[in-house]
């Protein structure tokens, strides 16, 4: 089927734009997510919530500072604190170069930690990023359809290679362990809005919206700029039968992507964390200790008795038998999944109440 | 501390010792050493290149030893603490001897990883017993700064000593809440300095007849620095003694107006003074007339 001149010049180059913004506004609701748990974690936690900002405010400060660079703005001075960062530039530059810095610090944390992360898994898996157009595409590639059918193949395809990794990822290996810290750290980072010490102003998905929609209306003739330039990059692409402008576009989907891979991983640790709090004493340390003596356990006896698919077996051994133990350990020694009939009357016992007049609750 | 120790009148403010994770730059040295061993493990047991280039135990060796010593070499010149790279230098002599002598040079891909975590979690023993040895007293009249793993030192600063305080916090502190904070008194300890050498040399003439010409510069910057037995090291919760320290030194400190009163009062007792022998000699006077 082929496309009409209209669809190709107007509408199809749009098909990849609309994609990423996509994943982009999935990837800032798990990013509000997550500051909603940090927040919950944070009275128990501030060094962890410490790290995290200063994981955040470092990328921050680094993409602001990439702005100047690639304008030739220049640094003068840098600074990254816990709860501070700043870059000045060497020569303050109006107009587009403003633009581009400032555009640099609003997007560039959503990506920056993420495109890290892309760089360390090109070395670890290399048959994922495959651009190729799909064989049975019956729409023409350059239409709207066509361009978000190649844009989806890609990321599918990408999708498939990371989470099949992840999914069978070796902790016993130096290269992915490191992998996985990187992605638990990065994950705690990806993130350009900062959360405060105090309570002074409402840093969330609101402000970051807010933040760079006053970045595009400050200057809107280099948002149309920036469209034609995009545009232009298709028509090239039509013109040289090639699929450029998609792979553009597929690699921040892809980006998009890890960051919210990360995000989940990041959510799962935190959700541990929130919930090993809420068990008395040393216990909590246990669903800690139950991750890794699971995880090694499985593979020692997968070593000897090996199975297929080993690997994932053992990650989801390790899975099982830590949620097992953290939901005993909340049954047994906290106050959680204690059903109302249980504690009331408990209430009476340490109050010395009885329980009306027949029946005296025994101590 | 106890009781017969402190002065007339002295009362203990607080009791510190350094923050677990304020020596990161020794216990890095052990994680290194954990990190690598294993890593070597691994690459000689279980890694695709075990047999192409980790089949033999020289290999190993080499490649842990080497990696250990280069690592020693570029964390000392960065420092400029050659005893890190001496440290690398006798764990690596340390096993390799431990492997000659017991004929265990074969067994080198089990032996490394073990030895390493070994000599890690030795290394970490040690690092704790050195910050454990750290005591700092705050009292309302000096600061008593207490250590030593074997020979016992000891340094007190009174408050009105210290001329200037430095304090410092790095990314570890800031995030764990600790820090360092070095009273510098007006004997000048507490400073140290940065000092920096360049020198170049040029060689002229042919093979028989040489001349060479050595020339240099260096300057020296100074800093505040001391032993982390004479400064507050990585003290926690760091804002609020810091807080405590500058209220105290503040507090020791005459202020201008308060310099002013004591001119002035020492003028006024002055006079009082000529009142007196004034009074004396009248009195005198007036008695030797009553006894004529």
């Amino acid at each position: 089927m082929s496309a009409s001149p209209l669809e190709i010049v107007l509408i199809a180059p749009l098909a990849p734009i609309a994609g990423v913004v996509l994943f982009w506004f999935i990837q800032l609701l798990f990013i509000e997510s997550q500051k909603f748990l940090l927040t919950k974690i944070k009275p128990k936690h501030e060094p962890l919530c410490r790290f995290t900002n200063f994981l955040g405010i470092l990328f921050q400060t680094i993409c602001h500072a990439l702005g100047f660079t690639i304008t030739r703005s220049g640094i003068s001075s840098f600074y990254v604190s816990v709860n501070y960062g700043k870059v000045a530039p060497k020569k303050k530059k109006q107009g587009i170069f403003e633009w581009m810095v400032n555009g640099f610090l609003f997007v560039g944390p959503f990506f920056i930690p993420s495109s890290l992360l892309l760089i360390c898994l090109y070395f670890l898996i290399t048959d994922s990023f495959n651009t190729s157009i799909p064989i049975d595409l019956t729409v023409s590639h350059y239409s709207f359809a066509g361009q978000l059918i190649i844009f989806g193949s890609n990321l599918y395809t990408f999708s498939e290679g990371f989470f099949g990794f992840l999914s069978s990822i070796d902790f016993l290996h130096p290269g992915h362990l490191g992998f996985f810290i990187l992605l638990i750290f990065l994950g705690l980072g990806i993130r350009p809005s900062y959360m405060g010490e105090k309570k002074i102003e409402k840093v969330d998905l609101i402000y970051d919206l807010k933040n760079i929609k006053n970045n595009l209306l400050h200057r809107p003739i280099y948002i149309i700029i920036l469209f034609l330039f995009s545009y232009l990059l298709f028509y090239l692409s039509v013109l040289f039968e090639q699929t450029w402008y998609v792979l553009i576009f597929s690699i921040l989907g892809w980006l998009s992507i890890i960051a919210i891979a990360s995000m989940i991983v990041t959510h799962l640790f935190l959700l541990l964390i929130k919930n090993s709090d809420e068990i008395n004493d040393q216990w909590k340390l246990l669903p800690y200790i139950v991750i890794i003596a699971s995880y090694v356990l499985a593979r020692t006896i997968f070593y000897y008795f090996p199975v297929e698919h080993l690997k994932s077996v053992s990650i989801l051994i390790m899975f099982v038998s830590t949620f097992a133990t953290l939901f005993l350990l909340l049954k047994l020694k906290s106050n959680k999944f204690k059903t109302k009939p249980i504690i009331k009357p408990l209430k009476k016992v340490i109050s010395g109440e009885t329980d009306g007049p027949r029946r005296v609750i025994k101590q | 501390m106890d009781p017969e120790e402190l002065l007339n009148n002295e009362r203990i403010e607080k009791l510190l010792s350094p923050h677990p994770l304020s020596f990161m730059r020794l216990q890095a040295l052990c994680i290194f050493l954990i990190v690598w061993g294993v890593i070597v493990g691994w690459l000689a047991n279980f890694s695709e290149w075990k047999d192409a280039y980790f089949g033999q135990y020289i290999v190993i060796i080499l490649a842990w030893a080497l990696v250990l010593l280069v690592v020693g070499v570029i964390a000392s010149l960065t420092t400029i603490r050659w005893s890190i790279f001496f440290l690398y230098l006798g764990v690596v002599l340390a096993g390799v001897g431990l492997m000659f002598w017991q004929g265990w040079l074969e067994a080198s891909n089990v032996f490394i990883p073990f030895y390493s975590v070994a000599m890690s979690i030795v290394g970490f023993l040690f690092v704790e017993w050195y910050r454990r040895s750290h005591k700092y007293i705050i009292s309302n009249q000096r600061i008593i700064f207490r250590g030593g793993v074997i020979t016992k030192e000891e340094r007190t600063l009174r408050y009105d000593k210290i001329t200037d305080i430095n304090a410092k916090q790095g990314i570890l502190g800031q995030i764990f809440g600790f820090g360092t904070i070095i009273p510098i008194s007006q004997s000048g300890f507490g400073l140290g300095s940065d000092s920096s050498f360049a020198a170049g040399g040029v060689g002229v003439g042919t093979k028989k007849a040489k001349f060479l010409g050595i020339f240099g510069g260096g300057k020296e910057v100074q800093t505040p620095r001391a032993r982390s037995y004479y400064e507050l090291h990585g003290v926690h919760p760091y804002k609020d003694i810091k807080q405590l320290v500058e209220n105290l030194v503040q507090g020791s400190v005459i202020t201008p107006y308060q310099q002013e009163q004591v001119a002035f009062q020492k003028e006024q007792v002055d006079l009082q003074k000529e009142m007196r022998d004034l009074m004396k000699k009248k009195l005198k006077i007036n008695n030797e007339e009553d006894s004529e």
